[in-house]
């Protein structure tokens, strides 16, 4: 009997520690995993619009309104955008499902700070309480030049902080007007153009030669003959079964990795990528985030690449001058660029700054987070001063601001769709690098190439910032 | 206002919980010697806490915001099941006059939350679940006439096992298939789960077996047969109630035996057939891989888990307050998901009082196992807390992610006619046999006068 009762006693113990795990989890599960789950787009009670409740503003970094919501006699509230298309695909929209910052920060936007004490407010005031206002790291100022340069030619532009991963400004086009997008729906959504996606984190293009960025750093990283290695180019080459062209069978002569970059000659590149192997570029690739998941506030597309080490030689040498099966979007090109001009360190992409409450005080403000380091500090001098040269000397020149030294590299990328991409990926100052850009412009004419766009984008971020 | 109403209410609930289990601590330390306040008081402010929870939450749900008028029908079901209640509460004390009032009060408890959240999700479910509670008090107020009727219940063992067998087989030939699993049969407009009828037999069977000296030709006998039910489960897609009866039937051996080498040679052979049901079994991986990464197969095999997921993290520890959040988005709420519900709206820390609920009954239910001197009966209740128990801990850890979901009810809380009647049938046999060596406890204590014996029943009024 006495043997039972020890026996009943240990079975106690053991079903109470189950449910001390329970509740163990279930506090990890409030504490901890409560921000991830929540906030999944799947989550419908982010779409639960609770009636009675003022829904908070999306303001820029200057505190400009770039979303509200008014009141309206039957007490209903009535979303309207202030800056409409200027800003639709960083807004979102938020009527027809929601999307853009209307979506990722839904939840905080009906979220009343203190609403207890708001509540109780109310009764006097008859108000409802007000959700948190979202105030993003966007400049409307930048943002409305990036907007103006775009026009009406298909394509993104991102503007980004290096040191910080804070997006300055987010264009993209074909856009939309978010104060009309449940009347346009059924044009909206048919249209040829898609409108609704947002290109510059959502569009992926090849990246044409602005990928040489990272057969350059896979070349440092994994062939430790690189400086010496030079190559004469002869306009064209042959892989395999595959020809790889330098652009318009331009002859670059005898050329090493510098020259290579300025003058974008694809046969150097390629033949590099020969001696680097397409293992180690894959593992270059990973390295500098390709693959990543990074985490962005917005819906993003992810990137896409098929290099491994059983890829045939023709496979390798494209992907190493940016055409084949990879693909990136505009965001991701922006983090490349932004790591390259902070030492090798890419930090997280964010666009949303902080909340504030209905008091009008700011919440916790948000850490810049790094992300990973795709080079060592000196491999980025190295690079750096390649990239200064393609702007001085090589194929950027257009891309040049007065007064300042520009970096940055141009690619084409040749597509399916009809005439190439034109891209530009570019940071200024040099030497103590404030704004990042990346732009690409689609099926571009020798008129709306993305080097000049990019180069006034860079001059109006600057003389923002220098403020 | 209402809205400010709901808000404040979200407090109170997690107050009103946190007093309760307050009290109960009050009650134990009495019992162990401490003396934090009298044990009289405390069950009676836990019985006016569960009265205050019904009617502020049955005030409102029944409140409708569109015409600012309360809706009679809700309000009257809110009437009656106070009513069932305070009856429940006034008949309990006179038929089980020795039971443990701690017990009570927790199943009190659990079924005025049933009622509440089910009200919530569907009313029409709450209605339903009433008539079953009544039935099922009924049942346990004749429990204690008809158990004094058949004095030695134990001699039955055979036909336990084989009225169990029978029950599980009947499904294979009449049943009717429900969410996924064959383990559900018609009469008339009633359905009901012969599996859970057939956990009252199990535990009855295996109490009666393991009352004697256990031997090595009985183990396998009892062995053999016990596997045989968990193998009918699992082939009929029951694999919670599989797990529940191989845990009841795990632990009532240990018990009996006190032989750890046992136990864990059980323990290794489950795991062994865990992997082979998993290596045969569709249904088995369908649901392991849910439980791995439901992320990944959100639309299908996923989105159960997930949504309850979504229910219990969204609204953070005060939840969302009742009739505020979203609870009718979680499939099958009513029954598996009833504790994700009751996360969302009512917060999680009130879940967590709910859990701790459970240890408090699975405490009261060891302390009969271990104060019970007559081993058939002492096996009978741990066989019975063990159950209880470990279904509660299944089904929690199901929702919260911790562990694969099983589709079992969570015991007096889920919805279904058949899980709540066999839980209260279960719990009238625990009191019953808390009464039982009450009294005859009391009387080794009279005749011996060696005993000393601190505990009483105590009535509340």
């Amino acid at each position: 009997m006495n043997n039972m009762k020890r026996s009943a006693r240990r079975v106690f113990w053991f079903l109470a520690l189950c449910f001390f795990l329970l509740l163990g989890y279930l506090g990890k599960l409030a504490l901890v995993d409560k921000q991830e789950i929540s906030t999944s787009s799947y989550n419908i009670r982010l779409r639960n619009d609770m009636e009675g409740i003022q829904r908070g503003d999306i303001l820029d970094k200057d505190g400009e309104v770039l979303a509200t919501s008014t009141q309206l006699e039957d007490g209903s509230y009535q979303r309207s955008y202030e800056r409409a298309r200027m800003a639709a695909h960083l807004t979102g929209y938020s009527s027809v499902g929601k999307t853009g910052v209307e979506a990722a920060a839904n939840f905080q936007m009906m979220k009343p700070h203190m609403e207890l004490i708001q509540r109780i407010m109310g009764l006097v005031t008859k108000e409802d309480p007000k959700g948190n206002d979202v105030v993003l790291t966007v400049d409307m100022d930048i943002q409305s030049v990036a907007g103006n340069l775009l026009g009406n030619a298909k394509g993104a532009i991102v503007v980004m902080e290096p040191s910080t991963g804070r997006v300055l400004a987010l264009q993209a086009y074909p856009d939309f007007d978010p104060n009309t997008v449940e009347r346009d729906w059924d044009t909206l959504i048919n249209s040829e153009d898609t409108p609704l996606v947002n290109r510059a984190t959502q569009g992926i293009y090849p990246p044409g030669s602005t990928f040489k960025i990272i057969t350059a750093l896979a070349a440092m990283e994994y062939y430790p003959n690189w400086k010496d290695f030079t190559y004469n180019c002869q306009g064209e080459v042959e892989f395999e079964d595959k020809v790889i062209h330098c652009y318009k069978n331009r002859v670059h002569g005898l050329v090493d990795m510098k020259g290579a970059m300025a003058g974008s000659c694809n046969c150097y590149f390629a033949a590099l990528a020969k001696e680097i192997g397409a293992d180690n570029l894959r593992k270059e690739m990973e390295k500098c985030g390709l693959l990543s998941a990074y985490g962005f506030d917005l819906t993003y597309s992810k990137s896409v690449m098929h290099l491994n080490k059983k890829s045939s030689e023709s496979e390798l040498v494209e992907t190493a001058i940016g055409q084949g099966k990879t693909s990136v979007s505009p965001l991701y090109m922006a983090m490349l660029i932004s790591a390259v001009a902070n030492e090798g360190i890419m930090m997280r992409p964010y666009c949303i700054d902080h909340m504030q409450h209905y008091t009008g005080n700011s919440g916790k403000p948000r850490v810049p987070k790094k992300m990973m380091e795709i080079c060592t500090p000196e491999e980025a001098v190295v690079l750096n001063e390649m990239l200064i040269d393609v702007v001085e000397n090589g194929t950027g020149q257009a891309a040049q601001v007065r007064g300042v030294t520009v970096a940055g590299k141009t690619g084409t990328a040749e597509n399916a769709t009809g005439k190439d991409h034109s891209w530009f990926v570019g940071y200024a100052p040099a030497e103590n690098p404030r704004v990042a850009v990346a732009v690409v412009i689609e099926n571009a004419d020798a008129h709306g190439s993305a080097t000049p766009i990019a180069g006034k984008v860079l001059q109006a971020a600057l003389e923002k910032t220098a403020e | 206002m209402f809205d400010l109403i709901v808000m404040l209410s979200r407090y109170i609930f997690i107050l009103c919980i946190g007093v309760y289990l307050w009290e109960a601590i009050v009650y134990i330390a009495y019992e162990q010697g401490g003396y934090l306040g009298s044990p009289y008081h405390a069950i009676s402010v836990q019985r006016r806490l569960i009265i205050l929870m019904h009617l502020i939450s049955f005030l409102i749900l029944s409140y409708e915001q569109d015409t600012h008028l309360f809706d009679w029908q809700a309000l009257i079901f809110g009437a009656v099941s106070l009513l069932f209640i305070l009856i429940a509460i006034f008949l309990l004390d006179r038929f089980y006059y020795e039971g443990c009032p701690l017990i009570w009060t927790g199943v009190l408890f659990l079924m005025d939350l049933s009622l509440i959240m089910l009200q919530r999700v569907e009313p029409d479910f709450a209605h339903k679940q009433l008539l079953w509670m009544i039935l099922g008090l009924c049942g346990m107020l004749v429990l204690p006439f008809l158990l004094r009727l058949i004095p030695r219940f134990e001699i039955f063992e055979w036909a336990y096992i084989i009225v169990c067998y029978g029950l599980l087989l009947s499904t294979q030939i009449f049943g009717v298939e429900r969410y996924g699993s064959v383990n559900w049969l018609q009469i008339g407009s009633i359905s009901f789960q012969p599996s859970e009828i057939a956990k009252f037999l199990f535990v009855f069977y295996l109490a009666s077996v393991f009352r004697k000296r256990v031997e090595m030709r009985q183990l396998l006998i009892t062995g053999c047969l016990s596997a045989g039910v968990v193998i009918l489960l699992v082939l009929q897609k029951d694999l919670g109630a599989a797990l529940i009866f191989f845990m009841t039937y795990m632990v009532m051996l240990y018990i009996a035996t006190s032989n750890e080498i046992l136990f864990f040679m059980g323990m290794g052979a489950a795991s062994g057939a865990a992997v082979v049901a998993y290596k045969l079994f569709s249904h088995v991986r369908v649901r392991v891989a849910a439980w791995q990464n439901p992320w990944a197969d959100i639309d299908s095999g996923g989105y159960q888990i997930v949504s309850s997921l979504f229910a219990i993290t969204t609204y953070g520890l005060l939840g969302s307050g009742l009739t505020k959040g979203m609870p009718r988005s979680i499939p099958v709420v009513e029954s598996d998901c009833i504790f994700a519900a009751i996360c969302e709206e009512l917060g999680i820390l009130f879940g967590a009082g709910v859990i701790c609920i459970f240890i408090m009954v699975l405490y009261r239910g060891i302390r009969i196992t271990l104060d019970c001197t007559r081993r058939y009966y002492s096996l009978l209740a741990a066989g019975i807390t063990v159950m209880l128990s470990f279904q509660a801990f299944l089904i929690i850890g199901g929702v919260i992610k911790l562990i694969p979901l099983t589709g079992v009810t969570l015991p007096l809380v889920s919805y279904g006619g058949s899980s709540v009647l066999v839980s209260l049938m279960m719990v009238g046999i625990l009191q019953w046999v808390c009464v039982y060596c009450e009294q005859h406890n009391e009387e080794e204590e009279q005749s011996s006068h060696q005993l000393q014996y601190m505990r009483g029943g105590y009535g509340d009024e």
